[in-house]
């Protein structure tokens, strides 16, 4: 579905990505972690056709990105910006849902029916003015508007940033449900957390190059790769990580609960 | 050093305070963390500390805020500036010059610090900050943590007294977010600078502030210590705010009878607590 070979990238004179080739498959969820100025958001960019690389090939569904138009690609294509405010632009919530619908859709009672479905799903008021909306509604919104079109492919940058826990959970459920229905995700993420709940594979990127790509447990275990990557585990894998030898593969607070749970009763056991 | 007595505000059109009965003392070399959910009245708390409420939102607007004793009603808001540096949420509406080393000569020209002084305290800034090498750096080509940074070290190098930053790590990866906030802890300990900063992540605010401070509908919900407040962790839980995994977890092991301790906020205590249960 997504395929990138010895994709190389510069602005100006600056070398931004180098010799990145992955493939993705349809359905997946994938996560591309990394410190800043990593190259995260060059590559979410490239993937959706706003950039197109200085050599190596990018392609989507069989189309060369760097001879498709964004148009084209657009159709496939939902991107989420990392500051929804770069992407709202009309003045009523009905009016912004309908941006996108209008412009790849003619049947108008297709698009009346998307735009309730969507307004229901995400609990908005038509009428509501979108920049009177809280941050994590403006960023719903933005991604209500991107659901609408049902595209195959989702590229989110940085979805929950400066949202707060419960808008988070709104968000990345949203997204959740919109993969087991068959949507491919890619998501650009500094929360570590929010990666190992919902990504199933990371590609992980240091100095614009990219240095593993695996299932997300697998490379949380990496421990040389997330130095290198300038990443902190999430909580649980640092606490596992440090009690050491029987604690391997312990990623969330269920595990490590019922893991001590076990060790606390052998260890009474053996004093009884 | 800060004051706040019965403070009400509500933005002109506003179905709701932003700011109800709000109380509040913060004292100097204080490390306070504010947090809470989205509309919870953060941000408006630092509009009316540094005097953006009332002198350019309107509303209506009850109660005083006192900086050293000067009521910010009758304070302009930059002669506040001399006394508080503010680093706002979106990076992007704060820096106004092309390159790095403008962008902090510009609020010293604004200030009038005297010609003599000012490439130390560009360069000390700088150094401070850890971007010295950024200093002849176009703005635009850096990444949203580097901004951050810039920002930071434009408003230091006006040394003011009150830092105020309102989601200062919202665009930094956790490594940069954890070396931004051991840059204000050193601000803090070694220079006497007074952080406030609001910020969505918990896990950041137990680790280095000494105070957090809890809002929720415009109201201060909890005040206290960081033990104090993470020992709460059921009512943040209520509120929408997401405790570290490692309260979690004590949270947890209490529940099922196998820990009596306190909560742990961070992962060395949690190793603590799990060695104690586990270790012969």
């Amino acid at each position: 579905m997504i395929r990138l070979q010895n994709v190389c990238f510069n602005y100006d004179r600056d070398r931004t990505l180098t010799d990145i080739s992955f493939h993705i498959n349809k359905g997946e969820f994938a996560a591309i972690i990394g410190a800043n100025g990593a190259g995260k958001s060059t590559l979410c960019r490239l993937l959706n056709g706003l950039l197109k690389p200085s050599s190596g090939s990018v392609e989507i569904n069989g189309l060369d990105t760097g001879h498709t138009k964004s148009s084209v690609l657009a159709r496939q294509i939902g991107f989420l910006f990392q500051n929804p405010d770069r992407q709202i632009c009309r003045n009523t919530v009905a009016e912004e849902i309908l941006f996108g619908l209008e412009l790849l859709y003619k049947d108008r009672e297709f698009i009346a029916e998307r735009l309730e479905k969507v307004l229901s799903m995400f609990g908005f008021s038509a009428e509501d003015n979108p920049f009177n909306l809280s941050r994590g509604e403006r960023q719903r919104l933005a991604l209500a508007s991107l659901i609408a079109v049902e595209p195959e492919i989702l590229i989110l940058d940085e979805p929950t940033t400066g949202l707060d826990y419960k808008e988070c959970i709104e968000i990345m459920e949203i997204v959740r449900e919109m993969n087991k229905k068959g949507t491919t995700v890619i998501m650009v993420c500094h929360d570590m957390e929010v990666v190992l709940d919902y990504a199933e594979r990371v590609l992980v990127l240091s100095g614009g190059k990219l240095i593993a790509d695996g299932e997300t447990r697998s490379v949380f275990c990496m421990n040389d790769v997330l130095e290198q990557a300038s990443l902190i585990p999430p909580q649980m894998a640092s606490l596992a990580g440090r009690l050491g030898s029987g604690f391997e593969d312990v990623f969330t607070v269920e595990e490590m609960t019922e893991l001590i749970l076990e060790k606390s009763n052998e260890k009474r056991r053996v004093e009884v | 050093m800060i004051k706040i007595s019965n403070l009400t505000f509500r933005y002109k059109d506003g179905r709701k305070n932003a700011l109800d009965n709000i109380n509040l003392s913060i004292n100097k070399g204080d490390f306070l963390g504010i947090t809470g959910t989205s509309g919870a009245g953060k941000t408006s708390l630092t509009y009316a500390i540094n005097g953006v409420i009332p002198h350019h939102y309107n509303g209506d607007y009850y109660g005083s805020v006192r900086i050293e004793g000067e009521d910010t009603f009758d304070t302009s808001p930059s002669a506040l500036s001399l006394k508080i540096g503010s680093v706002f949420q979106d990076i992007d509406t704060q820096l106004v010059s092309s390159v790095v080393e403008d962008e902090i000569l510009y609020g010293l020209e604004n200030f009038s610090v005297p010609a003599v002084e000012i490439e130390q305290r560009i360069s000390s800034a700088l150094e401070a900050v850890g971007i010295s090498s950024l200093r002849y750096r176009s703005i635009e080509s850096l990444s949203g943590g580097q901004k951050q940074k810039v920002a930071l070290a434009a408003i230091l190098a006006l040394r003011p007294k009150i830092l105020l930053l309102d989601e200062p790590t919202s665009e930094l990866d956790p490594e940069s977010s954890v070396q931004f906030y051991r840059i204000l802890r050193e601000l803090n300990e070694n220079h006497g600078i007074t952080i406030i900063v609001v910020e969505q992540k918990i896990m950041l605010l137990s680790e280095f502030a000494k105070n957090i401070l809890v809002m929720d509908t415009g109201k201060i919900v909890i005040n206290g210590s960081v033990r104090e407040v993470i020992d709460r962790s059921s009512l943040l839980e209520e509120i929408g705010i997401n405790c570290p995994r490692v309260t979690s977890l004590s949270n947890r092991l209490k529940e099922e009878g196998v820990y009596t301790g306190s909560v742990c906020i961070n992962v060395e205590e949690a190793e603590k607590m799990v060695r104690s249960i586990i270790d012969d």
